[in-house]
């Protein structure tokens, strides 16, 4: 079921609506609870910037931890060592994921592609964590780099409460642009090489450099996502981005729905609220993960968001505004 | 005025093995060209190298004048040379309307920085080219299906949706493998009346591969008869059935 | 020097070969590659130690019992798991494997806590000593039992009846089902296979290093940098690829710097993909438009 005309403005009232109503969602929380929701912001941006290569591309590419890792250490480094305020440093963290994507996507064009690309780019992101370690002198090393103290028009960008208002509005931002990209002749060429690449350049359409851009624009969310994190924790050390990094956001992904921007989000709470429950039992956190994720494989192979696409066609969520 | 098509010596060799020898023809804007001949003949490898998809080891391909022998499929396509496939090229997970959108690419302005940011001038672009696509459709009578997708039309469908994304952008040279492979016989005489239209109509010079031989005999103005890569007989459908050599090699005859 | 560095290496890769051999098993018959391989590697040694310390079973009865319930769990990982999703999208089968792998990740620290347990060492045999060579007893065991591991695998494939209706499948799956092989249960049987030699590698590390949850991990790279090396999906390149990944390491690691013995296999990955894709020993195949 497609949209009506009016439903399709609904569903634009609603995409606002929903992070005006979350403004009021600090006044409500305790340090901890703020603390869970900022990750929750921080998944949904890594979901949705993965998802764009593995779901709407359609490519298996799992340099997620790599662009992730990029942004983040990007970020501390550009703050540290060259004492640029925090928030300049998002748009440039943005631009250092890209540029990893840009090197995943020479193996794509090389026509590495499948379980090759899977694991050639499993390997980029355990390189990028080996270089975090033994670039001691810019990185850190084993330690690590933390954050000095940020602050954002003279406010205090200290506790979860003040840096959950910077996550969302980056958030909003960038699942907007993504959204706009999806409705667009850009993302539908790059889901028209998911579904025939061949066809695809039949059509006139330039599919190298639709699958350049696709993986450049995953870095540039996910690498974005990276700098949030570098405050959110206000530490970056090598262990944040191995592969446990990339099996939760490969879960959110597919637990959220292949391809679906509300499946991001949709898939980056559920990850993240259902862990910390059983965070304190050694063993229970992985047990019930892996429980989780079979559970949801089978009974929901199109994921969470397709339960709300039979609610409403107000979530159906490719397709222009008439 | 140069041809509108212009294929000379085409060669086409695989590991020493020519798929494709020394094959030409020209082609005249508004005129369907029928390519027949048995399987393994090399019409689909015409077909692909005149699109790109298989490099030519000799011969020239022009378009207008212009060679573009040894451009990629997605310049070829954007030249003017557009395709379809013998086992249907549609995006299946998309709709009616976007595998149509999808063929007017080239057309939509906007730069990708313009749609990120939701700009005005691609917005406005998008919404001009859906309802361009859904006019389109509605000439096929396939309006009503513009939001289903591609994936649940039956095949004679998926046949027609997939010709109206090929000349959604009107290009001036139309390849059209098997567009009736798998159809009813009615459902075959109207896709022959849609080649004839857009033809007779829009002036689209089309080469179009097809088995079924009482049907290129009808609709085409001119044939070519291909056998193991080659060209053996080219003319008007009269001179092809008196053919001496199409009756031996082709069709058998002794 | 030259000489030790190559007898481990050899005995690293010897591992490494079972490993990328059993998945190599498993993607032959159903093209899918098991993300989650590493944890069923872990669970072999898990059960054996469960087996010999716990329960107080010799070592070689309880490394017999722990691959047969390998076997069975990769049987019923594939029937119960893996056959259910395959109308879904293949990148479902690649979580799937991973989330399985949790679930055995989660139920060993359950047990086993968040500490780092020596396992007994199954036999004290003096190192033997070669001219200033020295080759220890873990050495002998690890390359006795795999050789012999090796040599029952291709010669059960080159000389049975099952091996040559293993090798008929690998060769075209509608083929054998034309022959009257049932292809489903012929899958699960190979994943029962795939998870029984996977479990000897993780037997086979146990008693000559420290277990913990989270030991597959490593392995698992180790075995798709073997898989590229060699040949992905060619049964002989994986272990080949094995071998030479386990020398290429300990060369690495002592000539150039020890630093590259974390990384080598992941440089192999990259280079051989971009040089020679098809594997140092595979042959090039042509893809169809």
């Amino acid at each position: 079921m497609m949209p009506t005309p009016s439903q399709l403005r609904l569903r634009t009232a609603l995409f606002w609506a929903v992070p005006l109503l979350l403004l009021l969602l600090p006044l409500s929380t305790n340090a901890y609870v703020q603390f869970i929701a900022n990750s929750i912001v921080i998944f949904a941006l890594v979901a949705l910037g993965f998802n764009f290569v593995i779901g709407n591309l359609g490519q298996l590419a799992f340099a997620n931890t790599a662009l992730f890792g990029l942004g983040a250490y990007g970020s501390a480094i550009l703050v540290n060592s060259f004492g640029l305020p925090w928030i300049l440093s998002i748009p440039l963290a943005g631009f250092a994921g890209a540029a990893g994507g840009f090197l995943a996507s020479a193996a794509a064009l090389r026509g590495i592609r499948f379980y090759y690309l899977a694991i050639i780019t499993l390997a980029f992101g355990e390189l990028m964590r080996w270089l975090y370690v033994h670039g001691t002198s810019i990185t850190g090393g084993t330690d690590g780099m933390s954050l000095p103290a940020q602050s954002l028009f003279g406010v205090s960008l200290v506790g979860d409460h003040a840096k959950f208002y910077v996550f969302l509005a980056v958030a909003v931002l960038l699942f907007k642009a993504t959204l706009n990209l999806l409705r667009s002749r850009v993302g539908r060429s790059v889901m028209a090489v998911r579904e025939n690449e061949v066809a695809t350049a039949s059509l006139g359409i330039p599919t190298a450099r639709i699958i350049v851009f696709a993986f450049m624009w995953s870095g540039f969310v996910v690498g974005c996502a990276g700098a949030l994190f570098a405050l959110h924790t206000s530490y970056v050390f090598p262990e944040s981005f191995g592969m446990l990094h990339l099996i939760v956001s490969f879960a959110m992904v597919l637990v959220g729905g292949l391809g679906s921007v509300i499946g991001a989000v949709l898939g980056a709470a559920t990850l993240t609220v259902l862990p910390e429950y059983l965070r304190s039992f050694p063993g229970m956190e992985e047990l019930f993960f892996g429980l989780i994720v079979i559970g949801v494989l089978l009974a929901l192979p199109d994921g969470l968001a397709s339960l709300l696409r039979k609610v409403s066609p107000i979530f159906f969520e490719r397709y222009y505004r008439e | 005025m140069p041809p509108l098509l212009e294929v000379e010596a085409l060669d086409v060799s695989f590991a020493g093995l020519h798929a494709l020898r020394d094959v030409s023809l020209t082609l005249a804007p508004g005129q369907i060209m029928a390519v027949i001949g048995p399987n393994g003949a090399g019409k689909t490898t015409l077909f692909n190298a005149i699109s790109g998809y298989v490099r030519p080891s000799g011969g020239s391909v022009r378009l207008k004048g212009h060679d573009v022998a040894h451009l990629s499929p997605h310049s070829i396509a954007e030249h003017g040379i557009r395709r379809t496939f013998q086992n249907g090229g549609l995006f299946p997970a998309l709709t009616v309307l976007e595998n149509v959108l999808t063929g007017l690419h080239a057309q939509t302005e906007g730069s990708i920085l313009d749609v990120i940011l939701g700009r005005k001038r691609a917005l406005a672009s998008e919404l001009e080219m859906i309802a361009r696509s859904r006019d389109l459709l509605a000439l096929m009578q396939m309006d009503h299906m513009a939001d289903t997708r591609a994936a649940d039309l039956s095949g004679g469908q998926q046949r027609i949706v997939e010709i109206v994304r090929t000349v959604a952008s009107e290009p001036p040279v139309l390849l059209l493998d098997e567009p009736a492979v798998g159809l009813s016989p009615l459902a075959r005489d109207q896709m022959m009346d849609i080649i004839k239209r857009m033809a007779g109509e829009k002036g689209v010079g089309i080469l179009l591969i097809e088995h079924a031989v009482e049907l290129v005999m009808a609709g085409a103005d001119r044939i070519m008869v291909m056998a193991a890569g080659q060209r053996i007989a080219e003319g008007t459908p009269a001179e092809i059935r008196e053919d001496r050599a199409v009756l031996e090699a082709y069709l058998g005859h002794a | 020097m030259f000489m030790q560095l190559t007898i481990s290496g050899i005995s690293q890769g010897a591992i490494y070969a079972l490993i990328a051999l059993s998945l190599t098993v498993v993607y032959r018959s159903t093209t899918i590659v098991n993300f989650g391989h590493g944890d069923f590697v872990m669970a072999g040694a898990f059960l054996s130690y469960v087996l010999v310390v716990l329960l107080g079973v010799a070592f070689v009865p309880a490394a017999m019992l722990a691959v047969i319930a390998m076997f069975l769990l990769g049987l019923a990982f594939s029937r119960g798991l893996i056959r259910p999703i395959r109308g879904g999208p293949h990148i479902g089968f690649a979580l799937m494997c991973i989330s399985a792998g949790y679930v055995f990740r989660g139920i060993a620290r359950i047990v086993w806590g968040r500490e780092v347990l020596p396992m007994p060492r199954v036999f004290d045999m003096d190192p033997i000593f070669v001219g200033d060579l020295i080759i220890t007893g873990d050495a002998v065991f690890i390359l006795s039992t795999t050789g012999i591991m090796l040599a029952v695998f291709f010669g059960v494939l080159a000389l049975t009846d099952i091996g040559k209706m293993v090798q008929a499948v690998y060769q075209s799956a509608r083929g054998a089902q034309l022959i009257g092989i049932n292809v489903d249960r012929f899958n699960d049987f190979t994943w029962g296979i795939g998870a029984a030699l996977g479990a000897i590698g993780g037997i086979l590390i146990a008693p000559i290093s420290l277990l913990h949850p989270d030991l597959g991990a490593s392995f698992l790279i180790k075995g798709f940098a073997a898989m590229t090396l060699g040949g992905f999906g060619s049964l002989y390149g994986a272990v080949l690829g094995a071998l030479l990944l386990g020398l290429s390491e300990q060369y690495a690691g002592a000539y150039i710097d020890s630093a590259l013995i974390d990384i080598t296999a992941y440089l192999v990955i990259v280079f051989v993909l971009f040089l020679r894709p098809q594997g140092l020993f595979g042959r090039k195949t042509i893809v169809k438009v």
